[in-house]
């Protein structure tokens, strides 16, 4: 019979035969008729402007890690509504503790200013310890963002 | 259910006073302490409580969360080991010209220093595979951005990238350890893989596959060669406080997850014929011969490229990944003597390293260098200071009167006892080589003439208090030492384990 590994490789086995099944079959059911419009990107309806391949600025990053946490927390709250009734109180003071944390976290990116978009031009280090001449990096022009 | 995690959350206080301070520095920062000094004292209140609720916690003996932490004597020795690091390091950081010089960002290093706190806490008591990725991680992901702290410097942001990248690799390394850990014995925590490699011999290539990848993960968070590039331009370019705390705080967490994991998952519980204290491995799987070999390249490797630095925080730390290598000797010998003895060395390496590295802060903030040749004349210019220096390097080097010396003669009886008389000469002759860079520095300081600037050095009051708090010590455990040794005896005691 099958080992509990098994059952993981036969999971895996199947979702790939069930993806490539649905493609497959689509492509040889769909009729053909490709236009422009329809090659182009899809960015949620509106024309695409340019190329995808653009560098993005690095301020996206910081927003996604503040998404990243909210989506989590998110995550966690399905689980806990759906025990809710049972644990009563005490799952009720976690998640408030819980939330509370996540919360502190928010004033934090708010108050430090990472939710505005218009941000100051970043400071360029200025300060150099003494170390080799060779290792010392001349300061990069600051770029307009 | 409910009233089992309550129980457990009443075991678990320091970790949650350690969090409550955490949340309450970043709350203070945004609202009060723009350019002042409140979040170091609110961090530095959250440790004192923490470090006494762990004191609190001494003589319990349970595992908590099912079984994903241990509270016992072993983990709160090494708790209450973190927590007084850490609160010299605050103590340190009120005269550290680093933090003082960016004093509108002393929320963050707060913070970040409680929350390597808090991963410590939780190494120290681990005892499930995933809480010991995951307290690692809490650790190491805020010891990146601390050792990138002074971003004005680019060799803080160097050492910040590198102690990044070699955390990534060799973390993924170990998981990919634990994962085939995992396939051969079913379970993650460290008593259920003890309980399957006594039931059942699995395959010992693929163990020690495992187990060597496993000890990459170790190696690199206690600095063991050749896990230990990232050390030198870590230790380097980060602060001089946080340098100081990695030296210490974070290889006793490594060095605690590391005995709990070999002691607890590989101890034959039936093994019969042995004297009390020492133990066997399980399915005769000689693991300590591997950590032998790292032991002796640790020690030989640190003290030999020693012996050629001309920055003192480089000195120090090839000096700290050569102690790691001493400490690893205790590791070896599978007996709860040797234990005792990395404990031991421990309580006196958190004294004398930290002094070493305090004073160097001191002279580094008033001549403005860490250059040995800076040292020169020093013994003239600033007498007390000086001789604190010589004392935290004696005891560095491991000779009486100080209390480095009791912490090497602890460990080479543990050898000795279990025969190991190779590894206890090769200790012994890479101690001999630790003398001449040691005082080489000493040399400097007081039979050279001072170049240049030949000015008396003037400390406060508190800054040469905390020297007296870190000098006193280094030296009274060197005389009374049965104290600590009573106290190491006492801490080996694990959870579940005889």
């Amino acid at each position: 019979m099958l080992t509990e590994f098994g059952k993981v490789l036969l999971f895996l086995i199947v979702g790939a035969m069930f993806v490539a099944g649905g493609l497959i079959a689509s492509w040889i059911l769909r009729p053909n008729r490709p236009y422009p419009a329809k090659l182009s990107s899809y960015e949620c309806g509106e024309e695409p402007v340019g190329n995808a391949w653009v560098r993005f600025n690095v301020r996206f990053y910081v927003i996604a890690l503040i998404f990243l946490i909210f989506d989590v927390e998110v995550v966690f709250l399905f689980p806990w509504a759906l025990v809710y009734r049972e644990l009563g109180l005490f799952a009720f003071l976690e998640m408030a503790v819980f939330l509370a944390i996540l919360l502190v976290g928010l004033a934090y990116v708010w108050v430090k200013g990472d939710l505005d978009w218009d941000k100051p031009v970043p400071q360029i280090p200025k300060i150099e310890r003494d170390r080799p001449a060779y290792k010392q990096q001349t300061p990069a022009e600051p770029v307009a963002v | 259910m409910v009233e089992q995690l309550l129980q457990s959350l009443s075991r678990f206080l320091p970790e949650t006073t350690l969090t409550v301070a955490l949340c309450s520095t970043v709350v203070v920062s945004l609202f009060l302490g723009r350019k002042s000094q409140a979040t170091l004292f609110v961090a530095l209140a959250g440790l004192v409580l923490a470090t006494w609720f762990s004191f609190d916690q001494m003589g319990v003996s349970e595992t908590i969360f099912s079984g994903m932490v241990a509270v016992d004597p072993f983990s709160v020795f090494f708790k209450l080991l973190v927590g007084l690091s850490a609160i010299l390091i605050l103590l340190f950081s009120l005269y550290s010209s680093e933090v003082q010089s960016t004093l509108h960002r002393a929320g963050e290093y707060s913070a970040l220093i409680l929350a390597m706190a808090l991963g410590m806490f939780l190494m120290a008591g681990a005892s499930n595979l995933l809480m010991m990725v995951l307290a690692i991680e809490l650790t190491s992901l805020s010891s990146y951005i601390l050792a990138g702290y002074t971003r004005e410097a680019s060799d803080s942001s160097e050492a910040s990238l590198k102690y990044i990248i070699y955390g990534a690799v060799s973390t993924g390394v170990m998981l990919y350890g634990i994962s085939i850990l995992y396939g051969l014995t079913g379970a993650t925590d460290f008593y259920g893989i003890n309980r399957a490699l006594t039931e059942e011999s699995v395959n010992s290539v693929a163990l020690l596959v495992s187990i060597i990848m496993i000890l990459v993960g170790f190696g690199y968070k206690i600095s063991a060669v050749p896990f230990h590039f990232w050390t030198p331009d870590v230790y380097e370019g980060a602060p001089i406080t946080i340098t100081a705390f990695l030296s210490v705080a974070s290889k006793a967490a490594g060095f605690a997850l590391m005995m709990r994991f070999f002691k607890v998952s590989f101890i034959d519980a039936n093994a019969v014929g042995l004297p009390t204290g020492v133990w066997t491995s399980l399915q005769g799987f000689e693991w300590n011969k591997i950590v032998a070999i790292l032991s002796v390249l640790t020690m030989t490797l640190g003290n030999l490229v020693a012996v050629w630095q001309n920055n003192l925080k480089r000195l120090l730390a090839y000096s700290s990944i050569a102690h790691a290598g001493y400490m690893l000797m205790g590791v070896v010998v599978l007996s709860d003597k040797g234990l005792a003895a990395v404990l031991i060395y421990f309580m006196v390496y958190l004294f004398m390293n930290l002094g070493a590295f305090y004073v160097v802060m001191l002279v580094a903030n008033k001549t403005g260098s860490e250059d040995i040749d800076s040292y020169k004349g020093l013994g003239h210019r600033s007498p007390l200071v000086s001789v604190a220096m010589v004392i935290f390097f004696i005891s560095l080097a491991g000779l009486p009167p100080t209390a480095g010396f009791i912490g090497k003669l602890f460990l080479f009886a543990a050898l000795l006892d279990a025969t190991w008389i190779w590894l206890a000469v090769v200790g012994a002759l890479n101690s001999v080589v630790s003398l001449y860079y040691y005082v080489r520095v000493v040399r400097n300081m007081f039979l050279r003439d001072p170049e240049g600037n030949a000015e008396p050095i003037l400390f406060s009051t508190p800054q040469l208090a905390i020297v007296m708090l870190l000098l006193l010590p280094t030296l009274f455990f060197g005389l009374f030492y049965s104290p600590m040794v009573e106290l190491a005896n006492a801490s080996v005691m694990m959870f579940g384990i005889r």
